[in-house]
């Protein structure tokens, strides 16, 4: 009952057409909610690891776990754990599972520009693989919380910088000091005036360099007489040197007297092996000698015994 | 139904998807070589994804099928409300809602709906081809971050914000409005008017869905 100028005018095929149409917005919105469940990793495999921080700031759901720069873990979940700690749950596809070791570390860190990132390091690859639902501490990196240390240090260094540099501060009064001490180098007494201080400490060393320098001309006339006598022809080296001949001859002397009563005495030494062989010698006659005075003995007492007129030997008591 | 919908959106189809290609192309190339020129270039993908898939391609399928398509069809409407065409079709005993308004709302929808698809996917296909050509091993890196994106609530936000922005440019420009009196002179006509609404509506609709994006 539409009016003419109302309705869509006749087109060849329109069903068709207009089937097309709906196949194609069919195929597309499938094929793109089939595509964002892929994106979302929803077909994936996939093992969990669970990082523990002391603070989940900046950490949200499907924020990618990268190692080298490469993503191969997405969070799937935080929570907050019965000691207060931040557990973030990411899930990691099982065929990037192998980048990570137990040795790995795992560091969150909140740059001045872009959000919160985490990031594996993975140093030993040559160690066993994470174990599924492996518990990891999160090592935190805050650019930004550095911004207000940074500020405090700089700001105690400008004032160190302004202590410095005010007019009645040790510094400036060391300039002033260099400055005096400069124009007395400059001074007619140069770096004497510096070191003492005034002129007639400055004088009075000069005089005595003079004095000094006197001393050592005359110094210098003894040292030559001296000299002329010890070492001229006549001098006392020469007598020394003739002294020192005469004693070489004496210790050659001597050294010959020397090897005489070495020979000497090597003579000695053969008499005292020899009395000490007749010493032995007559140990052994005196104890034969010993021997035949006691069998004389014996036969001397013997004969007293078998004797008539042997007395009574015995002392009788009354 | 189908003589509306073909009519709604195959005329539109092949010009709408070439003006979105292109104007996709060159913001695509504008955000590349300035997030290049910053070195942020990492942020480029999810950048492009958020503005244009996100926002200015459902907002200009829109525009663009409201001005082509409803906003004449709501005045055809008004006509035949007009000329009692409406009144007549009831009489005999026909349904005037079921009968011309609901197919043109159909039509409208499946309009919106069909080129948001359609400019959407180009967009995306263009963004990975200007930033990583002819080449396929840039595709798992990209999709990741088409993933990170479209997250549920974010999805969920897409897909109701395109929905209501087709049934905004399908209903408004149908409802009635009348035109202003012969001594009315300051009155505005009714296809300002019914252009008024549906911009506010709009505009509404895509500032509820930024807050619940982005707060």
């Amino acid at each position: 009952m539409d009016s003419s100028n109302s309705t869509p005018p006749p087109v060849a095929h329109l069903e068709l057409k207009a089937r097309l149409l709906l196949i194609l917005m069919a195929a597309l919105l499938l094929g793109s909610a089939v595509y964002i469940l892929v994106a979302r990793g929803a077909f994936e495999r996939t093992q969990q690891l669970v990082l523990v921080a002391d603070d989940s700031e900046g950490i949200v759901v499907g924020m990618d776990l990268t190692f080298s720069g490469f993503p191969i873990g997405r969070v799937g979940r935080i929570e907050l754990s019965a000691e207060g700690n931040a557990r973030i749950l990411v899930d990691v596809p099982l065929k990037d599972a192998h980048w990570l070791r137990t040795s790995s570390i795992f560091t969150m860190e909140n740059g001045i520009v872009g959000g919160t990132r985490l990031r594996a390091f993975s140093g030993m690859l040559a160690d066993p693989p994470l174990p599924e639902g492996a518990e990891r501490r999160v090592l935190r990196g805050d650019a930004k919380a550095e911004i207000p240390l940074m500020v405090a240090s700089v700001r105690e260094l400008l004032g160190n910088l302004n202590a410095l540099t005010k007019t009645d501060a040790a510094l400036s009064a060391g300039l002033t000091n260099v400055q005096t001490a400069t124009e007395k180098l400059n001074g007619p007494h140069g770096a004497l005036g510096l070191l003492f201080g005034n002129e007639a400490d400055a004088k009075k060393l000069i005089t005595t360099l003079d004095h000094t320098n006197a001393l050592l001309a005359r110094l210098d006339g003894l040292a030559l007489k001296a000299d002329k006598q010890v070492f001229g022809p006549t001098g006392v080296m020469a007598d020394t040197q003739a002294t020192v001949q005469q004693l070489n001859g004496l210790l050659a002397d001597a050294r010959n007297s020397l090897k005489k009563v070495d020979a000497v005495l090597h003579e000695a030494q053969a008499i005292g092996a020899n009395t000490r062989e007749a010493t032995n010698d007559l140990g052994a006659l005196r104890a034969e000698v010993e021997s035949s005075l006691g069998k004389v003995e014996h036969l001397v007492n013997e004969i007293n015994r078998k004797w008539p007129f042997a007395r009574a030997t015995e002392v009788k008591l009354p | 139904m189908a003589r509306y919908i073909y009519a709604a959106t195959a005329p539109q189809l092949r010009g709408f998807t070439a003006l979105s290609a292109l104007i996709s192309l060159i913001i695509i190339r504008i955000v590349v070589a300035t997030t290049l020129s910053y070195g942020l270039s990492q942020y480029a993908l999810e950048l492009l994804i958020r503005t244009l898939v996100l926002e200015l391609l459902p907002l200009s399928v829109a525009l663009f099928v409201a001005v082509r398509y409803t906003m004449p069809q709501g005045e055809q409407v008004r006509n035949m409300r007009e000329r009692g065409e409406l009144d007549a079709l009831w009489a005999a005993g026909g349904d005037p809602a079921r009968d011309v308004l609901l197919p043109r709302v159909g039509a409208g929808v499946f309009a919106v709906v069909l080129l948001a698809a359609v400019s959407c996917v180009i967009a995306l296909v263009l963004t990975y081809l200007s930033v990583y050509g002819f080449r396929a091993w840039g595709m798992a890196g990209y999709t990741r971050s088409v993933g990170q994106v479209f997250s549920p609530v974010v999805t969920l936000i897409f897909c109701m914000k395109t929905v209501f922005f087709s049934l905004a440019v399908s209903i408004i420009p149908i409802v009635y409005t009348p035109q202003p009196q012969a001594g009315d002179a300051l009155g505005a006509s009714a296809e300002i008017k019914v252009l008024a609404r549906l911009f506010s509506v709009i505009l509404l609709i895509e500032a509820v869905s930024l807050l619940g994006n982005y707060y």
